[in-house]
Protein backbone atom coordinates (compact mmCIF):
# COMPACT_ATOMS: atom_id res chain seq x y z
CA UNK A 1 0.00 0.00 0.00
CA UNK A 2 1.48 3.54 -1.18
CA UNK A 3 -0.99 5.96 0.81
CA UNK A 4 -2.67 5.33 4.05
CA UNK A 5 -5.18 7.92 5.29
CA UNK A 6 -6.03 6.73 9.19
CA UNK A 7 -8.93 8.57 10.57
CA UNK A 8 -7.64 11.79 9.52
CA UNK A 9 -9.69 15.00 10.70
CA UNK A 10 -8.76 18.50 10.80
CA UNK A 11 -11.27 21.50 12.51
CA UNK A 12 -10.90 24.93 11.63
CA UNK A 13 -12.01 26.76 14.74
CA UNK A 14 -15.62 25.03 15.13
CA UNK A 15 -15.78 23.95 11.33
CA UNK A 16 -14.69 20.48 10.57
CA UNK A 17 -13.56 20.15 7.36
CA UNK A 18 -12.26 17.01 7.53
CA UNK A 19 -14.03 14.45 9.95
CA UNK A 20 -12.64 11.52 10.33
CA UNK A 21 -11.55 10.02 7.08
CA UNK A 22 -9.79 6.67 6.59
CA UNK A 23 -8.72 5.59 2.54
CA UNK A 24 -6.13 3.95 0.95
CA UNK A 25 -4.22 3.93 -2.16
CA UNK A 26 -2.43 1.55 -4.12
CA UNK A 27 0.61 1.76 -6.20
CA UNK A 28 -0.03 2.66 -9.67
CA UNK A 29 -3.17 3.13 -9.18
CA UNK A 30 -6.32 5.96 -10.61
CA UNK A 31 -7.94 6.99 -7.86
CA UNK A 32 -10.69 10.22 -7.86
CA UNK A 33 -11.90 12.00 -5.21
CA UNK A 34 -15.20 13.77 -6.06
CA UNK A 35 -16.90 16.02 -3.62
CA UNK A 36 -19.01 19.36 -3.68
CA UNK A 37 -17.34 22.25 -2.89
CA UNK A 38 -16.79 22.98 0.44
CA UNK A 39 -17.01 18.69 1.21
CA UNK A 40 -12.66 18.85 2.35
CA UNK A 41 -11.13 17.65 -0.25
CA UNK A 42 -8.43 20.19 -0.98
CA UNK A 43 -8.06 20.18 3.30
CA UNK A 44 -7.26 16.61 2.36
CA UNK A 45 -4.80 16.97 -0.12
CA UNK A 46 -2.79 20.13 2.37
CA UNK A 47 -2.59 17.40 5.08
CA UNK A 48 -0.96 14.77 2.67
CA UNK A 49 1.36 17.12 1.11
CA UNK A 50 2.13 18.61 4.92
CA UNK A 51 0.95 21.74 4.33
CA UNK A 52 -1.48 21.04 7.13
CA UNK A 53 -0.84 18.98 10.06
CA UNK A 54 -4.06 16.76 10.74
CA UNK A 55 -5.56 17.42 14.35
CA UNK A 56 -5.95 13.54 15.05
CA UNK A 57 -4.78 10.51 12.60
CA UNK A 58 -2.37 9.42 10.95
CA UNK A 59 -0.86 9.77 7.43
CA UNK A 60 1.20 6.75 6.50
CA UNK A 61 3.14 6.62 3.20
CA UNK A 62 4.88 3.58 1.77
CA UNK A 63 5.22 2.15 5.51
CA UNK A 64 6.56 5.04 7.09
CA UNK A 65 4.76 7.32 9.79
CA UNK A 66 4.38 10.86 7.80
CA UNK A 67 1.72 12.85 10.02
CA UNK A 68 4.28 14.55 11.63
CA UNK A 69 6.59 15.55 8.45
CA UNK A 70 6.82 18.93 7.16
CA UNK A 71 6.17 19.56 3.43
CA UNK A 72 9.82 20.03 2.27
CA UNK A 73 10.50 16.85 3.97
CA UNK A 74 7.18 15.07 2.32
CA UNK A 75 7.72 15.79 -1.33
CA UNK A 76 11.53 13.88 -1.60
CA UNK A 77 9.89 10.80 -0.05
CA UNK A 78 7.79 11.05 -3.67
CA UNK A 79 4.78 13.30 -2.99
CA UNK A 80 4.00 15.91 -5.79
CA UNK A 81 1.19 17.86 -6.10
CA UNK A 82 -1.17 20.07 -8.05
CA UNK A 83 -3.17 23.18 -6.52
CA UNK A 84 -6.65 24.76 -7.90
CA UNK A 85 -5.53 27.64 -8.39
CA UNK A 86 -2.23 27.68 -10.27
CA UNK A 87 0.97 28.62 -8.45
CA UNK A 88 3.47 29.21 -10.75
CA UNK A 89 6.81 31.17 -9.73
CA UNK A 90 6.10 34.12 -12.04
CA UNK A 91 8.44 35.94 -13.03
CA UNK A 92 10.95 32.42 -13.43
CA UNK A 93 10.54 30.75 -17.37
CA UNK A 94 8.30 27.76 -17.77
CA UNK A 95 11.67 25.99 -18.13
CA UNK A 96 13.19 27.29 -14.95
CA UNK A 97 9.62 26.18 -12.73
CA UNK A 98 9.91 22.49 -13.96
CA UNK A 99 13.35 22.61 -13.30
CA UNK A 100 12.66 23.26 -9.74
CA UNK A 101 10.27 20.16 -9.30
CA UNK A 102 12.97 18.61 -10.64
CA UNK A 103 15.90 19.94 -8.24
CA UNK A 104 13.91 19.21 -4.91
CA UNK A 105 11.52 16.21 -5.41
CA UNK A 106 12.44 13.28 -5.63
CA UNK A 107 14.93 13.67 -8.53
CA UNK A 108 16.88 15.67 -6.61
CA UNK A 109 18.48 16.15 -9.78
CA UNK A 110 21.47 18.57 -9.93
CA UNK A 111 20.77 21.67 -12.10
CA UNK A 112 22.04 20.78 -15.54
CA UNK A 113 20.25 17.11 -14.98
CA UNK A 114 16.97 18.92 -13.88
CA UNK A 115 16.88 21.38 -17.70
CA UNK A 116 16.50 18.28 -18.86
CA UNK A 117 14.29 16.60 -17.02
CA UNK A 118 12.36 19.88 -17.58
CA UNK A 119 12.64 20.25 -21.26
CA UNK A 120 11.24 16.36 -21.11
CA UNK A 121 8.13 16.83 -19.34
CA UNK A 122 7.63 20.85 -20.79
CA UNK A 123 7.33 18.60 -24.31
CA UNK A 124 4.89 16.06 -22.73
CA UNK A 125 2.38 18.47 -21.86
CA UNK A 126 3.06 20.65 -24.92
CA UNK A 127 4.63 23.88 -23.82
CA UNK A 128 7.70 23.44 -25.61
CA UNK A 129 6.68 26.85 -27.45
CA UNK A 130 6.53 28.84 -23.88
CA UNK A 131 9.61 27.44 -22.59
CA UNK A 132 11.75 30.28 -22.06
CA UNK A 133 8.73 32.58 -21.02
CA UNK A 134 7.91 33.96 -17.77
CA UNK A 135 5.80 31.50 -15.95
CA UNK A 136 3.52 34.53 -15.09
CA UNK A 137 2.50 35.48 -18.56
CA UNK A 138 0.51 32.17 -19.66
CA UNK A 139 -3.14 31.54 -19.84
CA UNK A 140 -4.97 29.84 -16.98
CA UNK A 141 -4.78 26.66 -18.97
CA UNK A 142 -1.13 26.63 -19.55
CA UNK A 143 -0.47 27.47 -16.26
CA UNK A 144 -2.61 24.58 -15.06
CA UNK A 145 -0.38 22.38 -18.05
CA UNK A 146 2.81 24.06 -16.20
CA UNK A 147 1.94 22.77 -12.76
CA UNK A 148 1.24 19.19 -14.17
CA UNK A 149 4.69 19.31 -15.55
CA UNK A 150 5.87 20.47 -12.72
CA UNK A 151 4.70 18.10 -10.38
CA UNK A 152 5.41 15.43 -12.46
CA UNK A 153 9.43 16.64 -12.92
CA UNK A 154 9.38 15.87 -9.39
CA UNK A 155 9.33 12.18 -9.67
CA UNK A 156 6.53 11.47 -7.39
CA UNK A 157 5.45 8.51 -6.86
CA UNK A 158 2.18 10.00 -5.71
CA UNK A 159 0.86 13.00 -7.94
CA UNK A 160 -1.71 14.72 -6.07
CA UNK A 161 -4.40 16.87 -9.08
CA UNK A 162 -6.38 19.63 -7.62
CA UNK A 163 -9.24 20.13 -10.09
CA UNK A 164 -6.32 19.85 -13.21
CA UNK A 165 -8.62 19.40 -15.76
CA UNK A 166 -11.05 22.55 -14.46
CA UNK A 167 -11.99 25.19 -17.64
CA UNK A 168 -10.59 22.71 -20.46
CA UNK A 169 -12.76 21.17 -23.43
CA UNK A 170 -13.48 17.53 -24.14
CA UNK A 171 -10.53 17.61 -26.39
CA UNK A 172 -8.06 19.17 -23.89
CA UNK A 173 -9.36 16.51 -21.06
CA UNK A 174 -9.19 13.83 -23.26
CA UNK A 175 -5.31 14.25 -24.07
CA UNK A 176 -4.75 15.14 -20.36
CA UNK A 177 -6.29 11.58 -19.53
CA UNK A 178 -4.28 10.03 -21.94
CA UNK A 179 -1.27 11.67 -20.86
CA UNK A 180 -1.77 10.77 -17.24
CA UNK A 181 -2.28 7.16 -18.19
CA UNK A 182 0.98 6.97 -19.83
CA UNK A 183 3.02 8.47 -17.20
CA UNK A 184 1.16 6.30 -14.30
CA UNK A 185 1.89 3.15 -16.32
CA UNK A 186 5.77 4.05 -17.58
CA UNK A 187 6.71 5.56 -14.07
CA UNK A 188 4.11 3.59 -12.25
CA UNK A 189 3.20 6.52 -10.61
CA UNK A 190 -0.08 6.61 -8.37
CA UNK A 191 -2.36 9.41 -9.69
CA UNK A 192 -5.27 11.07 -7.54
CA UNK A 193 -7.56 12.99 -8.99
CA UNK A 194 -9.70 15.52 -7.36
CA UNK A 195 -12.61 16.83 -9.38
CA UNK A 196 -15.90 19.02 -8.20
CA UNK A 197 -18.00 18.63 -11.65
CA UNK A 198 -16.52 16.99 -14.26
CA UNK A 199 -17.68 13.20 -13.85
CA UNK A 200 -17.36 12.38 -17.20
CA UNK A 201 -13.87 12.80 -17.21
CA UNK A 202 -13.39 10.90 -13.79
CA UNK A 203 -15.51 7.63 -15.21
CA UNK A 204 -12.89 7.91 -18.34
CA UNK A 205 -10.11 7.72 -15.59
CA UNK A 206 -10.15 6.38 -12.49
CA UNK A 207 -9.74 2.80 -11.51
CA UNK A 208 -11.60 3.96 -7.74
CA UNK A 209 -13.03 6.66 -6.72
CA UNK A 210 -13.71 8.16 -2.88
CA UNK A 211 -16.98 10.51 -2.62
CA UNK A 212 -16.42 13.20 -0.16
CA UNK A 213 -19.63 15.10 1.56
CA UNK A 214 -19.31 17.70 4.38
CA UNK A 215 -16.08 16.40 5.60
CA UNK A 216 -17.02 12.88 5.69
CA UNK A 217 -16.00 10.15 3.38
CA UNK A 218 -19.81 9.22 1.90
CA UNK A 219 -18.79 5.95 -0.11
CA UNK A 220 -15.29 4.38 -1.82
CA UNK A 221 -14.97 1.72 -4.43
CA UNK A 222 -15.52 0.72 -8.25
CA UNK A 223 -15.60 4.36 -10.24
CA UNK A 224 -19.03 3.61 -12.01
CA UNK A 225 -20.59 1.65 -9.20
CA UNK A 226 -20.03 4.28 -6.40
CA UNK A 227 -21.36 7.36 -9.16
CA UNK A 228 -24.27 5.85 -9.61
CA UNK A 229 -25.35 4.51 -6.13
CA UNK A 230 -28.20 6.07 -4.50
CA UNK A 231 -26.62 8.73 -1.73
CA UNK A 232 -24.16 9.94 -4.20
CA UNK A 233 -26.70 11.13 -6.46
CA UNK A 234 -28.30 12.63 -3.33
CA UNK A 235 -25.67 14.79 -2.48
CA UNK A 236 -24.87 15.87 -6.29
CA UNK A 237 -28.78 16.50 -7.24
CA UNK A 238 -30.15 17.03 -4.29
CA UNK A 239 -33.67 14.99 -3.03
CA UNK A 240 -36.15 16.52 -5.22
CA UNK A 241 -34.86 15.36 -8.68
CA UNK A 242 -36.55 12.45 -7.95
CA UNK A 243 -39.49 14.20 -6.73
CA UNK A 244 -40.07 16.82 -9.10
CA UNK A 245 -37.75 18.64 -11.56
CA UNK A 246 -37.90 22.11 -10.17
CA UNK A 247 -35.33 20.88 -7.74
CA UNK A 248 -32.39 20.80 -10.18
CA UNK A 249 -32.09 24.13 -11.06
CA UNK A 250 -28.79 25.29 -9.93
CA UNK A 251 -27.33 22.04 -9.64
CA UNK A 252 -25.62 20.35 -12.89
CA UNK A 253 -23.45 17.03 -13.53
CA UNK B 1 29.59 34.29 -18.15
CA UNK B 2 28.95 37.55 -20.42
CA UNK B 3 27.04 39.34 -17.21
CA UNK B 4 30.08 38.58 -15.33
CA UNK B 5 32.32 40.09 -17.93
CA UNK B 6 30.02 43.87 -17.65
CA UNK B 7 30.73 43.33 -14.02
CA UNK B 8 34.34 43.10 -14.56
CA UNK B 9 34.71 46.13 -16.77
CA UNK B 10 32.59 48.43 -14.83
CA UNK B 11 34.95 47.46 -11.77
CA UNK B 12 38.26 48.00 -14.13
CA UNK B 13 36.61 51.56 -14.78
CA UNK B 14 36.35 52.24 -11.51
CA UNK B 15 39.74 51.24 -10.21
CA UNK B 16 41.08 53.27 -13.18
CA UNK B 17 39.58 56.31 -13.19
CA UNK B 18 40.50 56.16 -8.87
CA UNK B 19 43.95 55.23 -9.49
CA UNK B 20 45.15 57.42 -12.81
CA UNK B 21 43.10 60.75 -12.23
CA UNK B 22 44.47 62.70 -9.38
CA UNK B 23 42.09 63.16 -6.54
CA UNK B 24 39.67 60.52 -7.69
CA UNK B 25 40.62 57.99 -5.52
CA UNK B 26 38.44 59.02 -2.74
CA UNK B 27 35.61 59.69 -4.49
CA UNK B 28 35.81 56.21 -6.65
CA UNK B 29 35.89 55.15 -2.46
CA UNK B 30 33.17 56.34 -1.46
CA UNK B 31 30.99 55.16 -4.04
CA UNK B 32 32.77 51.86 -3.56
CA UNK B 33 31.37 51.62 -0.42
CA UNK B 34 27.85 51.76 -1.63
CA UNK B 35 28.32 49.44 -4.22
CA UNK B 36 29.50 46.82 -1.57
CA UNK B 37 27.20 47.78 0.72
CA UNK B 38 24.54 46.97 -1.82
CA UNK B 39 25.96 43.85 -3.42
CA UNK B 40 26.07 42.29 0.56
CA UNK B 41 22.77 43.12 1.00
CA UNK B 42 21.71 42.07 -2.44
CA UNK B 43 22.44 38.32 -1.01
CA UNK B 44 19.63 38.72 1.36
CA UNK B 45 17.34 41.13 0.19
CA UNK B 46 17.26 40.64 -3.30
CA UNK B 47 17.52 36.97 -3.45
CA UNK B 48 15.20 36.13 -0.71
CA UNK B 49 12.82 39.09 -0.89
CA UNK B 50 13.14 39.59 2.70
CA UNK B 51 13.58 42.84 4.17
CA UNK B 52 16.28 43.43 6.99
CA UNK B 53 15.52 46.27 8.47
CA UNK B 54 18.50 45.77 11.41
CA UNK B 55 21.20 45.45 8.68
CA UNK B 56 23.62 47.78 9.49
CA UNK B 57 23.96 45.88 13.05
CA UNK B 58 26.10 42.88 11.15
CA UNK B 59 28.47 45.83 9.61
CA UNK B 60 28.75 47.34 12.80
CA UNK B 61 29.49 44.20 14.84
CA UNK B 62 32.28 43.71 12.01
CA UNK B 63 33.71 47.22 12.79
CA UNK B 64 33.77 46.47 16.43
CA UNK B 65 35.35 42.91 15.55
CA UNK B 66 38.67 44.57 13.74
CA UNK B 67 38.85 47.10 16.85
CA UNK B 68 39.05 44.77 19.26
CA UNK B 69 41.20 42.43 17.48
CA UNK B 70 43.37 45.50 17.02
CA UNK B 71 42.93 46.99 20.74
CA UNK B 72 43.04 43.35 22.25
CA UNK B 73 46.48 42.23 20.35
CA UNK B 74 48.43 45.35 19.73
CA UNK B 75 50.96 44.40 22.47
CA UNK B 76 51.60 40.34 21.76
CA UNK B 77 53.79 41.27 18.71
CA UNK B 78 51.73 39.15 16.12
CA UNK B 79 52.57 42.32 14.25
CA UNK B 80 50.96 42.24 10.57
CA UNK B 81 48.86 39.52 11.57
CA UNK B 82 46.59 41.07 13.18
CA UNK B 83 44.62 42.42 10.07
CA UNK B 84 43.72 38.77 8.54
CA UNK B 85 42.48 38.37 12.60
CA UNK B 86 40.42 41.16 12.79
CA UNK B 87 39.19 40.50 9.55
CA UNK B 88 38.49 37.22 10.87
CA UNK B 89 37.06 38.19 14.23
CA UNK B 90 35.04 40.90 12.32
CA UNK B 91 33.27 38.00 10.08
CA UNK B 92 32.59 35.44 12.84
CA UNK B 93 30.98 37.82 15.32
CA UNK B 94 28.54 38.97 12.42
CA UNK B 95 27.78 35.60 11.58
CA UNK B 96 27.56 34.79 14.92
CA UNK B 97 24.69 37.55 15.25
CA UNK B 98 23.14 36.60 11.85
CA UNK B 99 22.82 32.81 13.38
CA UNK B 100 20.71 34.46 16.21
CA UNK B 101 18.94 36.22 14.58
CA UNK B 102 17.98 34.20 11.78
CA UNK B 103 17.41 30.99 13.80
CA UNK B 104 14.23 33.18 15.66
CA UNK B 105 13.39 35.81 13.11
CA UNK B 106 13.64 34.08 9.42
CA UNK B 107 10.51 31.76 10.61
CA UNK B 108 8.53 34.63 10.27
CA UNK B 109 6.83 35.72 6.98
CA UNK B 110 7.55 38.86 4.94
CA UNK B 111 6.54 42.02 6.79
CA UNK B 112 6.83 40.15 10.19
CA UNK B 113 10.39 39.57 9.83
CA UNK B 114 11.21 42.91 8.78
CA UNK B 115 9.40 44.52 11.75
CA UNK B 116 10.98 41.70 14.18
CA UNK B 117 14.57 42.99 12.66
CA UNK B 118 13.35 47.12 13.89
CA UNK B 119 14.55 45.99 17.34
CA UNK B 120 18.15 44.16 16.55
CA UNK B 121 20.50 47.50 15.71
CA UNK B 122 18.79 49.95 18.37
CA UNK B 123 18.60 46.75 20.71
CA UNK B 124 22.43 45.89 20.35
CA UNK B 125 23.73 49.71 20.17
CA UNK B 126 21.85 50.36 24.00
CA UNK B 127 23.08 46.74 24.98
CA UNK B 128 26.63 48.15 23.95
CA UNK B 129 26.19 51.69 25.63
CA UNK B 130 23.91 50.73 28.50
CA UNK B 131 26.22 47.42 29.96
CA UNK B 132 29.67 49.36 28.97
CA UNK B 133 30.48 46.36 26.61
CA UNK B 134 33.85 47.36 24.14
CA UNK B 135 34.10 50.47 26.06
CA UNK B 136 30.18 51.48 26.12
CA UNK B 137 29.40 54.77 24.64
CA UNK B 138 32.91 56.07 24.39
CA UNK B 139 33.65 53.55 21.68
CA UNK B 140 37.06 51.74 20.94
CA UNK B 141 39.78 54.05 19.71
CA UNK B 142 42.74 52.33 17.58
CA UNK B 143 44.46 54.99 16.21
CA UNK B 144 47.62 54.45 18.55
CA UNK B 145 47.47 50.45 18.51
CA UNK B 146 47.46 50.18 14.77
CA UNK B 147 50.19 52.67 14.75
CA UNK B 148 51.76 50.39 17.16
CA UNK B 149 51.35 47.45 15.43
CA UNK B 150 52.42 48.59 11.60
CA UNK B 151 54.16 52.17 12.20
CA UNK B 152 52.92 55.48 11.93
CA UNK B 153 53.36 55.54 8.11
CA UNK B 154 52.20 51.97 7.59
CA UNK B 155 49.43 52.90 9.37
CA UNK B 156 48.22 55.97 7.67
CA UNK B 157 48.63 54.14 4.22
CA UNK B 158 45.96 51.54 5.56
CA UNK B 159 43.63 54.30 6.23
CA UNK B 160 43.92 55.80 3.14
CA UNK B 161 44.28 52.54 0.98
CA UNK B 162 43.95 49.55 1.92
CA UNK B 163 40.79 50.20 3.76
CA UNK B 164 39.51 50.73 0.73
CA UNK B 165 40.95 48.21 -1.57
CA UNK B 166 39.95 45.71 0.55
CA UNK B 167 36.21 47.14 0.29
CA UNK B 168 36.64 47.22 -3.25
CA UNK B 169 37.86 43.42 -3.05
CA UNK B 170 34.67 42.33 -0.59
CA UNK B 171 32.40 44.33 -3.20
CA UNK B 172 33.22 42.40 -5.87
CA UNK B 173 33.84 38.71 -4.07
CA UNK B 174 29.88 39.47 -3.00
CA UNK B 175 28.87 40.03 -6.67
CA UNK B 176 31.02 36.77 -7.81
CA UNK B 177 29.28 34.95 -4.65
CA UNK B 178 25.53 35.94 -5.73
CA UNK B 179 26.58 35.16 -9.22
CA UNK B 180 27.41 31.60 -8.25
CA UNK B 181 24.45 31.25 -5.85
CA UNK B 182 22.03 31.98 -9.06
CA UNK B 183 23.36 29.58 -10.94
CA UNK B 184 23.33 26.52 -8.85
CA UNK B 185 20.02 24.98 -6.84
CA UNK B 186 20.65 26.90 -3.89
CA UNK B 187 19.58 30.24 -6.25
CA UNK B 188 16.62 27.86 -7.83
CA UNK B 189 15.75 27.62 -4.26
CA UNK B 190 15.70 31.28 -3.28
CA UNK B 191 13.66 32.19 -6.46
CA UNK B 192 11.07 30.18 -5.54
CA UNK B 193 10.85 31.04 -1.65
CA UNK B 194 10.96 34.53 -3.70
CA UNK B 195 7.96 33.84 -5.94
CA UNK B 196 5.74 31.86 -3.91
CA UNK B 197 7.30 30.34 -0.41
CA UNK B 198 3.94 28.47 -0.09
CA UNK B 199 4.37 26.77 -3.56
CA UNK B 200 8.29 26.25 -2.72
CA UNK B 201 7.79 24.52 0.24
CA UNK B 202 5.62 21.89 -1.25
CA UNK B 203 8.41 21.80 -3.76
CA UNK B 204 10.28 20.44 -1.38
CA UNK B 205 12.46 23.32 -0.40
CA UNK B 206 13.58 23.46 3.03
CA UNK B 207 13.10 27.56 3.00
CA UNK B 208 14.21 27.94 6.26
CA UNK B 209 17.19 26.67 5.47
CA UNK B 210 17.90 28.15 2.51
CA UNK B 211 16.57 31.62 3.84
CA UNK B 212 19.22 31.24 6.59
CA UNK B 213 22.42 30.18 4.21
CA UNK B 214 21.41 33.51 2.00
CA UNK B 215 21.22 35.71 5.16
CA UNK B 216 24.17 34.42 7.13
CA UNK B 217 26.51 34.91 3.44
CA UNK B 218 24.94 38.43 3.78
CA UNK B 219 26.13 38.70 6.82
CA UNK B 220 29.58 37.86 6.77
CA UNK B 221 30.50 39.95 3.63
CA UNK B 222 28.89 43.23 5.96
CA UNK B 223 30.77 42.48 8.99
CA UNK B 224 33.87 42.39 6.45
CA UNK B 225 32.70 46.03 4.62
CA UNK B 226 32.21 47.43 8.50
CA UNK B 227 35.97 46.42 9.59
CA UNK B 228 37.18 47.77 6.39
CA UNK B 229 35.60 50.93 5.76
CA UNK B 230 35.45 51.81 9.00
CA UNK B 231 37.09 50.46 11.84
CA UNK B 232 40.68 50.71 9.17
CA UNK B 233 39.41 53.99 7.58
CA UNK B 234 38.85 55.86 10.76
CA UNK B 235 40.52 53.91 13.36
CA UNK B 236 37.44 54.51 15.86
CA UNK B 237 34.16 52.61 16.51
CA UNK B 238 31.70 54.76 18.32
CA UNK B 239 28.05 52.83 18.82
CA UNK B 240 26.06 56.05 17.76
CA UNK B 241 28.11 56.49 14.13
CA UNK B 242 28.10 52.37 13.56
CA UNK B 243 25.15 51.76 14.14
CA UNK B 244 23.07 53.82 12.54
CA UNK B 245 19.41 52.94 10.78
CA UNK B 246 20.14 55.28 8.30
CA UNK B 247 22.45 52.74 6.52
CA UNK B 248 20.14 50.47 6.48
CA UNK B 249 17.97 52.64 4.58
CA UNK B 250 20.67 53.22 2.29
CA UNK B 251 21.40 50.01 1.82
CA UNK B 252 17.74 49.00 0.82
CA UNK B 253 17.58 51.89 -1.45
CA UNK B 254 20.43 50.63 -3.73
CA UNK B 255 19.53 47.17 -3.60
CA UNK B 256 15.92 48.46 -5.43
CA UNK B 257 17.26 51.61 -7.19
CA UNK B 258 19.46 48.69 -9.12
CA UNK B 259 17.07 45.63 -9.13
CA UNK B 260 16.99 43.77 -6.25
CA UNK B 261 18.46 39.98 -7.54
CA UNK B 262 20.20 41.09 -10.07
CA UNK B 263 24.29 40.69 -10.73
CA UNK B 264 24.31 44.37 -11.80
CA UNK B 265 22.11 46.00 -9.90
CA UNK B 266 23.96 47.02 -6.45
CA UNK B 267 26.85 48.45 -8.74
CA UNK B 268 24.07 50.50 -10.98
CA UNK B 269 22.51 51.61 -7.58
CA UNK B 270 25.83 52.35 -5.30
CA UNK B 271 26.80 54.31 -8.09
CA UNK B 272 23.48 56.40 -8.99
CA UNK B 273 22.86 56.62 -5.08
CA UNK B 274 26.49 57.35 -4.13
CA UNK B 275 26.83 60.38 -7.17
CA UNK B 276 23.48 61.44 -6.60
CA UNK B 277 24.11 62.05 -2.62
CA UNK B 278 27.67 63.38 -3.47
CA UNK B 279 26.51 65.87 -6.08
CA UNK B 280 23.79 66.76 -4.21
CA UNK B 281 25.84 67.62 -1.10
CA UNK B 282 28.22 69.40 -3.59
CA UNK B 283 25.61 71.95 -5.26
CA UNK B 284 23.26 72.25 -2.61
CA UNK B 285 24.64 71.54 0.74
CA UNK B 286 22.06 71.00 3.60
CA UNK B 287 19.36 70.04 0.79
CA UNK B 288 20.66 66.84 -0.53
CA UNK B 289 18.15 64.35 1.90
CA UNK B 290 15.38 66.65 0.60
CA UNK B 291 15.71 66.16 -3.34
CA UNK B 292 16.89 63.01 -2.93
CA UNK B 293 13.99 61.33 -1.51
CA UNK B 294 11.32 62.59 -3.62
CA UNK B 295 14.01 61.88 -6.64
CA UNK B 296 14.71 58.06 -5.42
CA UNK B 297 10.97 57.81 -4.57
CA UNK B 298 10.40 58.96 -8.52
CA UNK B 299 12.72 56.40 -9.90
CA UNK B 300 11.46 53.38 -7.95
CA UNK B 301 8.00 54.58 -9.15
CA UNK B 302 9.44 54.55 -12.74
CA UNK B 303 11.35 51.12 -12.65
CA UNK B 304 9.69 49.23 -10.52
CA UNK B 305 12.06 46.20 -11.07
CA UNK B 306 15.42 48.60 -10.59
CA UNK B 307 17.29 50.25 -13.52
CA UNK B 308 19.05 46.62 -14.29
CA UNK B 309 15.83 44.87 -14.12
CA UNK B 310 14.14 47.09 -16.54
CA UNK B 311 17.03 47.16 -19.04
CA UNK B 312 17.05 43.41 -18.14
CA UNK B 313 13.68 43.21 -19.77
CA UNK B 314 14.07 46.02 -22.62
CA UNK B 315 17.31 43.55 -24.05
CA UNK B 316 15.45 40.12 -24.02
CA UNK B 317 15.80 38.55 -27.07
CA UNK B 318 18.30 41.07 -28.80
CA UNK B 319 22.39 40.55 -28.59
CA UNK B 320 22.78 41.93 -25.42
CA UNK B 321 20.82 39.45 -23.80
CA UNK B 322 23.34 37.89 -21.29
CA UNK B 323 25.37 41.08 -20.81
CA UNK B 324 22.66 42.68 -18.56
CA UNK B 325 22.06 40.07 -15.47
Amino acid sequence: MLLKVEDVTKRFGGLVAVDSVSFEIKEGEAFGIVGPNGSGKTTLYNMISGVYQPDSGRIIFDGRDITDLPAHARAPLGIGRTFQIPRPFPSATVRENVAVGAMFGRAQADVKEAMEISDYYIELVGLSEQANKAAGTLTPLEKRLMELARALAMKPRLLLLDEVMAGMNPKDIGNIIELLQKVRQEEKIAVVAMVEHLMHAITKFAERVMVMHQGRKLLEGPTMEVLNDERVIEVYLGKKIREGAEGAEGHRT
Amino acid sequence: MRGVHTLLIIYAILLIVGLTVPGMWQPVAFLMFYVALGQAFNIFLGLTGYVDFGYVAFLALGSYGMAIAMDSLYQTGLGAAILPIGLLLAALMSIMLSLAVGAVALRLRGAYFAIATIGVNEGFRYLIEGARLWGGSEGIIITGAMRKIFGREMANFISTMVADVLVFGIGLLAALTTYVIIHKRMGYALMAIREDEDAARVMGINVTKYKIMAFITSAFFAGLIGASAWTLKMTYVFPSDVFLITYTVEAIVIVMLGGAGTLLGPVVGGITYGLLKYYLSVILPGFQLLILAPLLVAIVVAFPEGIVGYLKERVRGTRFEGYIL
